[in-house]
């Protein structure tokens, strides 16, 4: 195992320790969960990371037709919709106590974030719709670049234009002056942290998919 | 604050609002509800983090399962 694999565990074991440990502010509603930040707001980075990488990989498939970039994009894709559920069921159950619901329709970010799942959902359907190899993996890269053009604009840019209990709505940045500084502090880091275990678990996905089409094609 | 923002873009709130935690009553609220919210509010922290944790252990599960398989196949194929 490469070293950076150990740094990461040392590295994440630390931020989630500090994210309980760290003083934070008193704040109003939010109270002991602004400590969510901590977690909830990587998993949405990391998901789109991993959308970023699978991008590259359908990309580089269209150039080169080489069947394990489509591996990697698709492994890239399954692990970030992983993310994605982390970050919707998270940001569900913190909702629930800060908002008083699980899920509200009137809420522009949260409903545009489970379109986004759905719509890489329809890309495993996709996929799952061919037999032939080659014609699965050009029209599901084809798709991919679709996919995820959507993202940013569902998750970054409508929901700003919008109304929206969710921080970083009516034109903020999610992270303004109005947000307690030292949350800083830990919220970097763990962007760093959770990133860096995705491409890990991404890393070990795409391994297994190569062997797996290597046994298939022998 | 937060109570006006609400007011403004939450339209479920007219109508379930006597169900919320947060509304009046909320002394009665089922024990699950009551247990999050004690302490300030820090066993959601803990109940997020335990929900990314369970959801990435159902992967690892899942991945483990499919190595196992195809660990079985590339086996029996050698053994032809």
């Amino acid at each position: 195992m490469k070293v950076w694999k150990y740094v990461i565990a040392v590295w994440m074991t630390i931020v989630i320790a500090a994210g309980f440990l760290i003083y934070i502010p008193e704040i109003p509603i939010l109270e002991q969960t602004a400590r969510n930040i901590f977690f909830h707001v990587p998993m949405w980075m990391t998901m789109f990371v991993l959308f970023l990488i699978s991008l590259w990989y359908s990309i580089k498939y269209l150039n080169d037709a080489n069947l394990q970039d489509d591996v990697k994009a698709s492994s890239a894709a399954t692990v970030g919709v992983v993310f994605g559920i982390c970050g919707l069921l998270t940001g569900s159950l913190w909702a629930r106590f800060t908002w008083g619901s699980w899920w509200t329709f009137a809420e522009p970010k949260m409903n545009l974030a489970a379109l986004a799942l759905m719509i890489y959902v329809a890309y495993f359907v996709l996929r799952s719709a061919f037999d032939d190899r080659a014609k699965r993996a050009k029209l599901s890269a084809v798709y991919n670049i679709f996919a995820v053009t959507t993202v940013p604009f569902l998750l970054y840019i409508v929901p700003r234009q919008l109304t929206s209990l969710h921080p970083g709505a009516d034109g903020n940045p999610a992270f303004s002056e109005i947000t307690a500084d030292e949350l800083r502090f830990i919220l970097y880091p763990a962007f760093i942290g959770f990133i860096a275990m995705g491409y890990w678990i991404y890393e070990i996905y795409t391994r297994y998919n190569i062997l797996k089409l290597k046994a298939e094609n022998s | 604050m937060q109570e006006d923002s609400l007011a403004i873009v939450d339209t479920l709130t007219e109508a379930y609002s006597d169900q919320w935690a947060g509304a009046p009553g909320a002394e009665e609220a089922g024990v699950f509800v009551q247990f999050m919210s004690s302490n300030d509010l820090i066993y959601v922290v803990l109940g997020v983090s335990l929900i990314i944790w369970l959801v990435l252990l159902f992967f690892l599960f899942r991945v483990d399962k499919k190595v196992a398989k195809l660990e079985e196949q590339i086996n029996s194929n050698q053994e032809e």
